[in-house]
């Protein structure tokens, strides 16, 4: 082959590389076009008319961010994660920008305990008063110091009705029972599995010891043949898709499943269960806690909050927003069950000392 | 070997076989079958698209008023585009480095740079978290460079399989066409120009395919070192899983594959089909 | 293949040296290094890491718990890799040997169905290979149709259809990272097949020996480096897979990126997740040093 062919093709690869390096910059370009800052605008507060929120994927209302803009001129913009562990990983080597997040009722512990979340000044949010008072003193932030309730959960056991020989309202059926080999699920949250596996035992969820860790590590092996797969929280398409008869979930989760199927069902087992709650917080070093303040209270507001569980449709702590809901959510009972069942039911801590012995069993029970 | 060509069939037109075709047919079906039940999907009328229950186009309509969806392919396929031209170079330059010269610790350098790929993800995210973090570099920069700490970690972890290729092509690469350049005149640079880099054009086509396909597809670094405001399509994807995989990340997907194919398509007629894939 | 040493031509070594050796150490060593010192740390209160020089971190990371769940890792990968090989060999040979108007869509054909996002796509081949999935539905079909056709012959009819389980255990977590994989080690082997030089092939069919016996002694070792390549490129990232075992996998499919990842995550127990990414990373680096000392490459003239 001779240089003139080599010319040309050298030629051609170059050519290849300006393509792609046009295509780059024409996208670079487009984009920054449809993607132009604002400039800072300032506020009465003397803010900046913006707001970072750090949030669950679609756990707003279609149009919340939309009206707050209208209502404030404050332009929000939201970034999503999928857990709380990633959102305390990132917040780890400081506040990456966040003015609100929405953490789990134990990462609220972990965080605050750990320093990471401002105090909230409560004359900025009057709409407090809409928060049904059950929600309002609760174990993992007295007082609300930190943190405003969003939407609440309570774990059972999510079943479809015509595979099950009767409703199983107790957590044998899911932990020592062999009735439903393999169409069992799991959640693959350690802490979570060893407090429940605590109410089957009679016990309370934080009241574990290790040696009730050792025992429930024996149990959990014997019962691992039984079940087919530890879900990340997708236990309602694992019942949808008919994967799986019986799975462990949240109400909200199989709430919603049930509109797609009529055939599944949900109970809090007579033993109690574990409640779950995401909070709205200000991280420390947020760049304008004012603002942040101002998009909380407006959240709690009762039509805001009814727009916003008309999309996610998960039990609200909202008293004022529940009211003006449609029958059929505020009187569903998987939705709000009955207060029996609930009494039973309570909120994990964050226990330091407890937390790395539940992970390091539960890789040994996967393990086994 | 069985012959059934019209055509006399020459020893080494492999691909006219007919168990050579039906492999490859098993293995395209294969490679294929999930992708058709994703468009398939994308028309589906249930909001967790678990269960087919009718067919609608209406997530196609959401996907493309979904401002954040949007946004977040257009930073995908910015970020993938740069970290692909980047390691490319980069990628290349340390293979022919590593492959022209002999010098104290090349052991020692050659492992470094195959490094990170053997590093599990989340580690690397967890350390380019931290180093960003400790050297304050600023999250509040204007599109398109904040997303630089993204480009930089997806750079690092793309441009070592570049040089894997890379320099697997260049074992094969005869001395002596380099020697005879340089007999006849020809810089290093020239020499580099215009005699290496056609040879190793195929590694540099696979090379770039195969970190443009690692760019586009990471969660886990690029979570740890986005900043607000830097949504990028695979970490839009990943935070639905706990609510919603709708449909509409079905369709968005399908307008994904399309656009790169376009772009892509675009590309191979500028630069004239046949001399991408060319042999010698 | 005489390489230069590196004095004879400090320009040009300096030219490709320096810049791949200052993003390196910038960009990588310095951002692991951080996280190698929290190897040999522990944790002090929620969010600090105390460097104690402490070795207990690596002392739990070769327990015997953790030791298995790595071999059975590797174990897994190795499987994987090798499935890709004998799989992806006459794929590349076929693209290598197309015609020349059809290669370069070959190639994108392979490529194309890895533009879409890995999760989506793990979604869609559970929704295959559900009990319900369009794959235990077609095999349903299948076994009914060879029932009906046992009847038909006045035989008894074949048991009633029970959905095979593709989903949730191993075979799925092999059958998907197998998917993942593909391109990774087409890639390189295409590189490097590319190159060959067809007359030896032509010249060893002419000499009788038959195609295959061609391929396995000819082709193969002069693709060689190509394999290697490819065979690093797919080994090591799935070793490192952890979302395909989590989707895919059933309770007893947990592999070592899983577990590290949750050290990082859930455990909230970064200086022991740092032991054992570290351990996978001494090993691996072993495993390629090792390689690349017994590397030869046979000269092609």
């Amino acid at each position: 082959m001779d240089f003139n062919d080599l010319i040309k093709q050298t030629r051609g690869r170059r050519s290849l590389l300006q393509a792609l390096g046009a295509a780059a910059v024409g996208i670079s370009f487009g984009g920054l076009a449809a993607c132009s800052k604002q400039g800072g605008k300032t506020l009465a507060n003397g803010e900046e008319a913006k707001l970072n929120f750090y949030n669950w994927d679609t756990y707003i209302g279609e149009n919340t961010l939309d009206n707050f803009k209208e209502a404030t001129g404050v332009d929000v913009t939201m970034d999503l994660f999928d857990s709380n562990d990633v959102l305390f990983a990132k917040f780890k080597a400081g506040n990456p920008g966040y003015d609100v997040i929405v953490p789990s009722n134990d990462f609220v512990e972990r965080m605050s305990k750990a320093g990471m979340l401002l105090p909230l000044d409560h004359s900025l949010i009057p709409n407090k008063r809409n928060i049904d008072p059950a929600y309002i003193n609760v174990e993992y932030d007295l007082q609300r110091k930190f943190s405003m309730p969003y939407t609440w959960l309570a774990l059972g056991i999510g079943y479809r009705k015509s595979k099950v020989s009767a409703t199983p309202d107790s957590w044998k059926v899911l932990f020592d029972s062999p009735e439903y080999a393999g169409r069992i699920a799991w959640l693959s949250e350690a802490g979570d599995m060893f407090r429940l596996y605590g109410k089957y035992l009679g016990k309370s969820v934080n009241a574990l010891t290790p040696a009730d860790i050792a025992t429930i590590e024996r149990m959990m092996i014997k019962q691992k043949p039984n079940v087919k797969k530890f879900h990340e929280d997708d236990g309602q398409d694992l019942l949808l898709k008919g994967d799986c008869d019986v799975v462990l979930e949240y109400n909200g989760d199989i709430a919603q499943a049930m509109v797609e199927d009529k055939d599944i069902d949900f109970v809090i087992p007579k033993e109690g269960s574990q409640l779950n709650s995401d909070n709205l917080c200000i991280p420390k070093g947020a760049p304008h806690p004012k603002n942040a303040h101002a998009f909380i209270n407006y959240i709690l507001d009762a039509n805001v909050d009814k727009h916003i569980t008309e999309t996610i449709l998960y039990p609200t702590p909202n008293t004022a927003a529940r009211k003006l809901m449609p029958d059929s959510y505020q009187n569903n009972p998987v939705i709000f069950p009955p207060a029996e069942a609930l009494a039973k039911c309570e909120y994990a801590r964050f226990d330091p000392e407890l937390q790395p012995l539940y992970e390091e069993a539960f890789t040994r029970v996967r393990a086994a | 070997m069985a012959l059934f060509a019209r055509t006399p069939r020459a020893p080494l037109e492999y691909s006219r076989t007919l168990w050579m075709r039906l492999w490859v047919g098993v293995v395209m079906l294969f490679l294929y079958a999930p992708l058709i039940v994703l468009v398939i999907f994308s028309f589906n009328d249930s909001k967790r698209n678990v269960v087919w229950r009718g067919f609608t186009t209406k997530y196609y309509e959401k996907a493309l008023g979904n401002d954040q969806l949007v946004e977040a392919l257009l930073n995908s396929l910015t970020i993938a585009a740069l970290a692909t031209i980047v390691s490319l170079m980069l990628g290349a330059i340390a293979a022919v480095m590593l492959w022209r010269f002999r010098f104290p610790l090349k052991g020692a350098v050659d492992g470094t740079i195959s490094l990170p790929i053997i590093v599990p993800e989340i580690c690397l995210g967890v350390a380019f978290l931290m180093f960003f973090a400790a050297i304050g570099w600023p999250t509040d920069l204007v599109w398109p460079f904040n997303l630089g700490a993204i480009t930089i970690a997806h750079i690092t972890f793309c441009f070592p399989f570049v040089t894997m290729v890379v320099r697997s092509r260049l074992a094969s690469f005869n001395r002596e066409q380099e020697e005879a350049a340089k007999d006849l005149g020809a810089s290093e640079w020239q020499v580099f120009r215009d005699v290496l880099i056609p040879h190793i054009k195929p590694a540099l086509v696979a090379g770039a395919l195969l970190s443009f396909t690692l760019s586009l597809d990471d969660f886990v670094i690029t979570y740890f070192t986005s900043g607000p405001d830097t949504i990028t399509f695979p970490v839009k994807v990943y935070s639905m899983v706990r609510f919603s995989v709708t449909p509409e990340v079905n369709a968005a997907s399908t307008l994904l594959i399309i656009v790169t194919v376009i772009l892509t398509f675009v590309a191979l007629k500028l630069q004239g089909v046949k001399a991408i894939a060319e042999t010698h | 293949m005489a390489e230069q040493d590196w004095k004879t031509n400090k320009r040009a070594f300096a030219a490709v040296s320096l810049p791949t050796l200052l993003w390196v150490i910038l960009f990588f060593l310095v951002p692991m290094t951080i996280v190698w010192l929290y190897s040999f740390g522990e944790n002090r209160g929620l969010t600090e890491i105390d460097i104690s020089g402490t070795l207990d971190n690596y002392k739990r990371a070769t327990e015997w718990l953790y030791l298995t769940i790595f071999g059975k890792s590797f174990a897994v990968a190795a499987l994987v890799t090798l499935i890709c090989l004998i799989v992806g060999f006459p794929v590349t040979m076929a693209i290598t040997f197309a015609s020349e108007k059809w290669r370069p869509w070959l190639l994108l054909a392979i490529m194309l169905p890895f533009w879409t996002n890995l999760l989506i796509r793990t979604y869609a081949l559970m929704m295959l290979l559900g009990t319900q999935g369009f794959a235990n539905k077609g095999l349903g079909a299948l076994w009914d149709g060879a029932s009906w056709l046992k009847t038909l012959v006045g035989l008894q009819p074949l048991p009633t259809w029970e959905p095979v389980q593709l989903l949730f255990n191993n075979f799925a977590v092999v059958f998907g990272l197998v998917y993942v994989h593909l391109p990774f080690m087409v890639l390189p082997l295409y590189a490097a097949l590319d190159r060959l030089d067809r007359s030896l092939i032509e010249a060893s069919l002419d000499l009788g020996a038959g195609h295959f016996r061609t391929i396995m002694r000819i082709v193969v070792p002069l693709a060689a480096p190509g394999i290697v390549a490819g065979v690093m490129i797919t080994l090591i990232p799935a070793l490192g897979a952890y979302l395909t075992p989590d989707l895919m996998g059933g309770t007893d499919s947990q592999m070592i990126a899983n577990v590290i990842e949750r050290q990082f995550k859930k455990a909230n127990d970064w200086p022991f997740g740092a032991a054992l990414s570290f351990l996978l990373i001494y090993a691996m680096f072993a495993l390629i040093a090792i390689q690349s000392m017994r590397k030869k490459v046979p000269e092609v003239h």
